[in-house]
């Protein structure tokens, strides 16, 4: 966990509102596991908080991390308008990120992954560590988006999964509906063992409930308004399911089971 | 850093630097362990304390405002006995040498002098006595906008504890200087300013507002000229020392205070940003001190020019 002042690679256009920003910092790089996130600020611009990212992918040999960002207020504006060789503030890697578990992989079994709207962001690189974890058995990933211009997203994704199915709210491509409305249709044709899911709070309770259910090890990975990122604002806390315990969800997640977030 | 220069003796807590990590904004100081060096904090003051354990407020809890940003977090804590169990033997271990003040708040004057007794331990080196939250209806601004209840508060604590007794205002009255002069009337070793400034954000897609509380504390840049105003009111009002916060960012913003009449100063939501805030303002300090040939930052103190 540190602060690094980080140089902007590249800062491109995805969609009408997705961009994708890559930042040369090499210690960050180094540590950041899949899941963390990072707390970025324009030393320069016009906003007071850092604003919280999932990481997208990490270089480790160029020292680079890779951010893709929805531009949504006036922090993203922002960071939009932000040109190559441009400094950044990047406070990381923090949280925690997701557990890998291997039970009942080696028998053929497979993990689902997750992503809806811009959440698909923190699952390319955990795509890209099950693919690395097991090679011979990568990840099947369900792609939920608005429509069919949000379809770059399987550019980053495809050499680290088996499959991606993709569902959109308008039908512009694959299954017209939601993330869910995909899932018999998944489970019908894998032995899905582990899910890991990041996404609107809406679709991610539908879907580890779903999980739960059937009995497959899920976790879920939130998302609050947060001040400091580290634990201390206590902007970003919810009460376990199970444990009764406050948990910070930028310092004790933002991963967690999804028995410990949502009722069964 | 000089610490010749900084050491500072606030109303007989022992520092090093004149700089704090403002209640709230600074965990119990351990939590910024990675990005600072504890033993170079002046004092850590702690996350507001309460006698039962808090969850606080539903919904949205913080925002970015205009130079700054709003919260209704509603005390969220573990309560004292966690606390004095588990945290502050913690906190002793990692930052042995840093002072260490606990903020608290209650909902009767009894329990402000109960949490006070509690509180009277070894590795408390000073109290902070929390009148003036904004965001809970009990335990707070009730005492802190009422002279008469926050002196019977001032009192309670003072008999319960022999530790410097410090009593955060609010900046949500109409005179502030009534209320520091009753508190310090009380038995006030020293008084704190500014809490935050009540403050709303409304959501015009939604037409809500954007915090689950509806309204919550306005704190950061935009905050500190009312805050150095305050100081400079109250430092006129009261004998007693004061410590001096609202929006600071760097050394430039902690020397206002000084000069406006604080002979401490706090670092509050620009932690979030800058988790090293605490130590570069006391950085900047010495650096203005060196620039201006001053031997000691008391020297600074209170010494606006009108």
């Amino acid at each position: 966990m540190l602060v690094e002042s980080g140089s902007i690679v590249t800062n491109d256009i995805l969609s009408d509102d997705v961009r994708c920003m890559v930042i040369q910092v090499p210690s960050i790089a180094a540590e950041a596991e899949p899941g963390q996130f990072v707390m970025v600020k324009n030393e320069n611009g016009g906003t007071f908080l850092r604003r919280p990212f999932g990481i997208a992918d990490v270089d480790r040999e160029q020292g680079r991390i890779l951010l893709i960002y929805r531009v949504a207020g006036k922090g993203t504006q922002e960071l939009a308008g932000l040109e190559p060789t441009m400094e950044l503030s990047v406070e990381g890697p923090l949280g925690g990120g997701f557990r890998f578990e291997s039970d009942g992989l080696e028998a053929g079994g497979r993990t689902l992954l997750i992503g809806g709207g811009v959440g698909v962001a923190p699952m390319i690189y955990t795509a890209r560590r099950l693919a690395e974890l097991e090679p011979a058995n990568k990840p099947v990933f369900l792609l939920g988006i608005r429509n069919e211009g949000e379809l770059f997203w399987q550019d980053y994704l495809k050499d680290f999964t088996e499959e991606i199915i993709v569902t959109t709210n308008d039908g512009s491509a694959g299954i017209k509906g939601f993330a869910i409305d995909a899932m018999p249709e998944i489970l019908s044709r894998y032995d899905i063992r582990h899910i890991k899911i990041c996404g609107p709070t809406i679709m991610m309770e539908g879907l580890a409930k779903l999980a739960m259910e059937q009995g497959i090890e899920c976790q879920v990975s939130l998302e609050k308004r947060m001040a400091c990122g580290v634990g201390v604002c206590l902007g970003c806390t919810f009460e376990g399911m199970i444990s009764g315990k406050r948990w910070k969800i930028c310092h004790d997640g933002p991963v967690f089971p999804a028995e410990e977030v949502f009722e069964k | 850093m000089n610490f010749e220069r900084l050491a500072t003796d606030f109303a007989g807590i022992k520092m090093k630097t004149p700089v704090m990590g403002a209640s709230g904004t600074f965990g119990f100081g351990i939590e910024y362990k990675d990005f600072l060096n504890l033993g170079d904090v002046g004092a850590i003051i702690s996350k507001g304390l309460t006698p039962l354990p808090r969850s606080g407020n539903n919904g949205v809890r913080v925002a970015e405002t205009p130079g700054g940003m709003l919260n209704c977090i509603g005390l969220e804590n573990p309560g004292i006995d966690v606390f004095l169990r588990d945290i502050l033997p913690k906190v002793r271990q990692e930052a042995p040498d840093t002072a260490f003040i606990a903020n608290f708040s209650a909902g009767t004057v009894e329990d402000y002098g109960m949490m006070a007794a509690k509180l009277d331990v070894d590795g408390v080196d000073g109290v902070e006595v929390n009148i003036s939250c904004p965001n809970v209806k009990e335990g707070g601004i009730v005492f802190g906008t009422d002279p008469r209840a926050a002196a019977a508060v001032t009192e309670a604590v003072k008999k319960n504890t022999k530790k410097p007794v410090i009593v955060k205002l609010s900046p949500n009255v109409t005179d502030i200087t009534v209320m520091a002069k009753a508190v310090e009337e009380a038995g006030a070793d020293a008084i704190a300013l500014i809490n935050t400034l009540t403050g709303m954000v409304i959501d015009i897609r939604t037409r809500r507002p954007l915090l689950g509380n509806i309204t919550g504390g306005l704190s950061g840049p935009a905050v500190k000229p009312i805050a150095v105003r305050m100081v400079w009111q109250v430092a006129q009002a009261v004998k007693i020392p004061i410590l001096g916060l609202g929006g600071i960012t760097c050394g430039e913003d902690a020397v206002e205070f000084l000069l406006a009449g604080a002979s401490a100063v706090a670092v509050g939501a620009e932690n979030f940003v800058h988790p090293d805030a605490v130590v570069r303002v006391a950085e900047d300090i010495d650096a203005y001190l060196e620039a201006v040939g001053l031997k000691h930052v008391s020297e600074l103190v209170g010494q606006v020019r009108i």
